[in-house]
């Protein structure tokens, strides 16, 4: 009897530990910064710059990880062929790839001296420092988060459901637009918000492949760093926005489940969709 | 299942107060700190200590929040004399001086000759933040010069000096302004462009014992072979630093 509570004593210690080492550095960030820190620090051009390109980078790589990503996905989740293993494995990569390595792999493909710089140059196309360099870096690193989730989302729809459209006389795109899209489309919303989160904070390969200047390609994760020991309120300023954004996003991956949750019954969304 | 927990809770008994120690108790193996540009001629001189190379000015940063570390190395009296005036560290000794060089990757892709060349064409300038003492530096050199309009040509600033010649190594860039002594650390993957002497700033080298060191006498000793033996002198002669 005595051994019951104290195992869950056991399990609560852990939980407290975990969420006092976690929070605590959050905490820190805001009880450093104070409030004219927080306004003061936002209004310097550094900190504007740096969320204009940020904003600006994240949403070119986010319009082209959806793009791309959603298809490939949908191919990935409806077909089965022979290394179907190894490409998944190769989109995941960048996952556990150590930025810095993203980094110095971007500079050595499409760097100057890259693997395609010569066929780039030819064309009149420069990538280093420039913006473009930012969206591949983000797009890199953040694009397995999307692609993950949307795999999994496709395989989660009912296959039944697409049997069922294409006998109703669909064909395979208009199936994949009516049917597949919106039944996979909490999962695909829940990835999209996972890989932006991911891409705003991105640092190691951006400034690796993209250099960091103010205005053009510094973002805000490379402002912080350059910050840090120039005006520690920007760098605190700039962190604190950092955390509540994030925050914000990853609560609405776990918030928005529940009020879309109703319409996930499937029979209900198949009388919708066959109704239309 | 109980085996796994009690192999992780031994690991983490035993591990991190091993982790948390900055260095075994036993040998006073030194815990250096110094400028970017020291990284390839420091460890030359002595093979032994442990080294943190970076900006100077973060590593002052790091030192002000109480990071441990027995000697400061800086590429800019500015912040050993900081420090000094924090009374963080004892009195700083002058232990080399250095140049500035426009550098260029090997290939030299822009066909840069001077640095007045930088004016007229389109060059991706490579260039340390307004902290960094090459950065700093970098800035006198311009303005001594009346080059402050090449400043437009900047693509990227970099947190530390080596960051630039990485740049630069990889062809990413046409050029950077650099120490002379990193050009020579580059081995041929770098060129280098004079600066005239009239817009040289002085590039001065200090270093000094960190108060909280543990170490303090064999801190202040290390400095004494820095700057006084002949081999010491030597290798730094041959990186490419001016020792008096």
């Amino acid at each position: 009897m005595t051994a019951r509570p104290a195992f869950t004593a056991l399990l609560v210690l852990a939980l407290a530990v975990a969420i006092a080492f976690l929070l605590l550095p959050i905490v820190a960030i805001f009880s450093q910064v104070g409030l004219r820190g927080l306004v003061d620090g936002l209004r310097s051009d550094v900190a504007r710059d740096a969320f204009r390109v940020t904003l600006k980078t994240n949403v070119f790589s986010m319009a082209l990880i959806l793009g791309v990503g959603t298809p490939a996905a949908y191919f990935l989740a409806t077909r089965r062929f022979p290394g179907h293993a190894l490409v998944v494995t190769i989109l995941e990569l960048p996952l556990v790839l150590p930025p810095a390595v993203a980094g110095i792999g971007l500079l050595a493909a499409f760097g100057r001296m890259g693997l395609l710089g010569g066929e780039l140059e030819t064309l009149g196309i420069s990538v280093g420092f420039t913006q473009a360099a930012v969206v591949m870096a983000i797009t890199f690193v953040a694009s397995p988060f999307y692609v993950r989730q949307a795999i999994a989302a496709f395989e989660a729809v009912d296959a039944t459901m697409l049997d069922a459209s294409r006998t109703l006389g669909a064909g395979p795109a208009r199936t994949f637009w009516r049917v597949a899209l919106p039944l996979a489309g909490r999962g695909l919303g829940a990835g999209a918000v996972l890989a932006f989160a991911r891409g705003l904070g991105e640092f190691g390969a951006t400034i690796m492949f993209a250099g960091s200047l103010q205005g053009v390609t510094q973002t805000v994760s490379l402002a912080i760093y350059q910050e840090f020991d120039v005006n520690l309120d920007t760098a605190l300023a700039i962190s604190a926005v950092l955390v509540v954004a994030s925050g914000g996003l990853l609560l609405a991956v776990k918030v928005l489940p529940l009020w879309t949750g109703s319409r996930s019954t499937s029979p209900s969304l198949f009388a919708r969709s066959a109704s239309t | 299942m109980r085996r796994l927990v009690v192999v992780v809770g031994a690991l983490l008994v035993v591990g991190l107060p091993h982790l948390a120690q900055a260095r075994p108790a036993a040998s006073p193996r030194l815990t250096i700190l110094a400028a970017s540009s020291l990284t390839e001629v420091f460890p030359r001189i002595d093979r032994r200590a442990a080294y943190s190379f970076a900006g100077s000015n973060q590593l002052a940063l790091q030192l002000e929040q109480g990071a441990p570390a027995d000697l400061f190395a800086s590429a800019s009296p500015t912040f050993t004399q900081r420090l000094y005036r924090k009374r963080l560290v004892e009195k700083p000794r002058t232990f080399a001086s250095n140049a500035l060089v426009l550098a260029v990757p090997q290939s030299n892709p822009a066909g840069l000759g001077s640095v007045f060349d930088l004016r007229g064409r389109n060059v991706k300038l490579v260039i340390g933040t307004a902290a960094v003492p090459i950065g700093a530096y970098t800035r006198k050199v311009l303005q001594k010069l009346g080059l402050t309009d090449v400043l437009s040509k900047v693509v990227s600033e970099e947190p530390d000096v080596k960051s630039i010649v990485g740049k630069l190594a990889l062809g990413e860039a046409d050029a950077g302004f650099v120490y002379r002594t990193d050009v020579r650390a580059a081995g041929g993957r770098l060129k280098a462009i004079r600066i005239p002497a009239r817009g040289q700033p002085e590039v001065r080298y200090e270093i000094a014992v960190v108060r909280s060191s543990r170490h303090g006498a064999a801190a202040r000793g290390w400095i004494r072979t820095l700057t006084r033996t002949a081999r010491a002198r030597l290798l730094l002669r041959r990186a490419g630093f001016i020792v008096k």
